[in-house]
């Protein structure tokens, strides 16, 4: 691989003389993309430079929990980078080709910060800098919920990323079609009638819609996991691959659920501004309420559910046999309860 | 509880893992070996597990009779030896047979049926709220607290730590 990565950025470096790569090794984690780190030595005629990469490449497609364009994240993340000022690494570009590197890929820039952001909360080393860098998310994900989609968004390719009829045309069309998404694909994902509270879980969302928000370029994985930092500021939002035009309270939703799974304490920060979501709010204007939370906590748990299930179900159904997919169900099961307890299942408690 | 995957299910992945995800990345002799004896535990334990249950049922069952037997068979001789093997047939030997355990094949199948049959409930109630029938809230709940409880049995029973291992 190193020579198919030095090929790509002698195309993207093209006044280089020569680019060595060094310490190429996978970083281990993630559930999707198969994800490499490594450092390029470019020498130019005048200087040379040692730059830290990324490279983020497509498991193959029948493994594929969740079906992305690496082309798709790469423009996006080019477009955050021109039209906003949210912290994001630069993508050095995208090779769609699998005679490349075996399956469709991106490169990017490795961003400089700490990805250990556990250290900022229940006492860690970083705690002292929990309330800025949690400020400075905050307002990264204002900026980013109400940049211009025409700008972000300018070929369409985020209105239904998917593929599965997506409808961003309005606030209800875009709840209505992801509900008839959610829906029509059980039957793909009920591996075991058990699996019955995930349908549950999208009927009873549709007969019980929130206010309308306007609708905004959302991160999709918006967790503790995937910000880096460094000096009281977030020095990269990553993992964008799940971005998609949504409703805003998508992202907030899943960030308070995958707090508490994560252990983390982003919600409860800054401090001094009440909290995350009384901060979103101060900057929006919106009073996203936090009952408008626990529905968009659900609907963030289908989103990323309907296709891990998914690619359970294909496991189970013998289209290949990968081990991660029978691991899975762990995780899955793991959510049920407090799945449950956000449909106010009697007798289940969060 | 999910009927599927079953256990089986999940010991046929195992074994399969081994060989195309853990052994051809084995550089060590012994750590080959020690990975070819786990898989040919796991296949006996796919053996053991469907036939258990019904095996130690059906020997126990059996024993019974051989302790009534053997006492009937050695008759009256006199000494503490005999007298030992008269009372373990008037006590053990009287045990009452066991029940054979279900078929786990046909258990799991009865149980899915009534699982697609709480799927189906659940639509047609959706179809009856949205109508506006108050009451069909009422029956859902009736569904969901039956539901409820399995999942929170189910993860603790099924999960292992936080189930988050690998996702980073």
């Amino acid at each position: 691989m190193e020579q198919q990565l030095i090929d790509f950025l002698m195309h993207t470096f093209p006044d280089a003389q020569s680019i060595t790569i060094e310490g190429l090794e996978p970083i281990p984690g993630g559930y999707s993309r198969e994800t490499f780190r490594f450092d390029a030595a470019v020498r130019w005629p005048d200087r040379s430079e040692r730059v830290a990469f990324i490279l983020r490449k497509d498991p193959p497609p029948q493994v594929s929990i969740l079906t992305t364009s690496r082309a798709v994240e790469h423009d996006l993340i080019e477009a955050v980078r021109e039209h906003t000022s949210v912290p994001v690494s630069k993508s050095y570009g995208h090779v769609m080709d699998a005679s490349v590197f075996g399956e469709p890929a991106m490169v990017l820039e490795r961003a400089h910060g700490s990805g250990a952001t556990s250290d900022l909360f229940n006492g860690g080393p970083d705690a002292d800098q929990a309330d800025d860098v949690v400020r400075h998310l905050c307002e990264a994900m204002v900026e980013l919920h109400t940049a211009d989609l025409t700008k972000l968004n300018p070929s369409d390719a985020l209105s239904d990323p998917r593929g599965v009829g997506i409808d961003t045309s309005s606030w209800d069309a875009y709840m209505d079609s992801t509900f008839e998404y959610y829906i029509n694909a059980y039957p793909s994902l009920a591996y075991d009638p058990s699996t019955v509270i995930l349908l549950d879980a999208a009927l009873t969302m549709r007969r019980n819609k929130p206010r309308p928000l306007s609708l905004a370029l959302v991160h999709g994985d918006f967790n503790p996991a995937n910000f880096l930092y460094h000096d009281g500021r977030v020095t990269a939002l990553i993992d964008w691959e799940n971005s998609r035009i949504g409703d805003p309270r998508e992202d907030l939703g899943w960030m308070t659920t995958m707090d508490v799974i994560s252990n983390t304490d982003v919600m409860s920060h800054p401090r001094d501004e009440g909290g995350f979501l009384a901060y979103y709010n101060k900057l929006t204007g919106w009073n996203i309420t936090p009952e408008e939370l626990d529905y968009f906590n659900l609907f963030g748990t289908l989103n990323i559910a309907v296709p891990v299930n998914a690619a359970v179900a294909r496991r189970l159904a013998n289209e290949h046999q990968t081990f991660l997919h029978l691991y899975l169900l762990q995780p899955s099961c793991a959510a049920l309860p407090s799945l449950a307890a956000m449909l106010n299942y009697p007798g289940v408690t969060a | 509880m999910n009927t599927q995957p079953s256990i089986d299910d999940l010991l046929a992945g195992i074994i399969i893992a081994i060989s195309d995800e853990i052994i051809p990345n084995l550089a060590n002799a012994k750590a080959y070996a020690t990975a070819s004896m786990m898989q040919s535990v796991l296949q006996e334990i796919r053996q053991l597990v469907p036939v258990y249950e019904t095996y130690l049922v059906d020997e126990h069952n059996d024993m019974t009779r051989v302790l009534r037997e053997t006492a009937a068979v050695l008759g009256s001789p006199t000494g503490a030896e005999a007298t030992r093997i008269h009372e373990r047939a008037a006590t053990l030997g009287q045990r009452a047979d066991l029940p054979t355990p279900l078929d786990p094949a046909v258990l799991a199948s009865a149980h899915r049926e009534l699982g697609t049959a709480l799927v189906d409930t659940i639509v047609d109630l959706d179809v009856l709220q949205r109508a506006g029938q108050a009451s069909a809230d009422a029956a859902l709940d009736i569904v969901r607290a039956h539901l409820g409880p399995r999942y929170v049995r189910d993860a603790q029973t099924i999960v292992a730590g936080s189930g988050m291992l690998g996702r980073g």
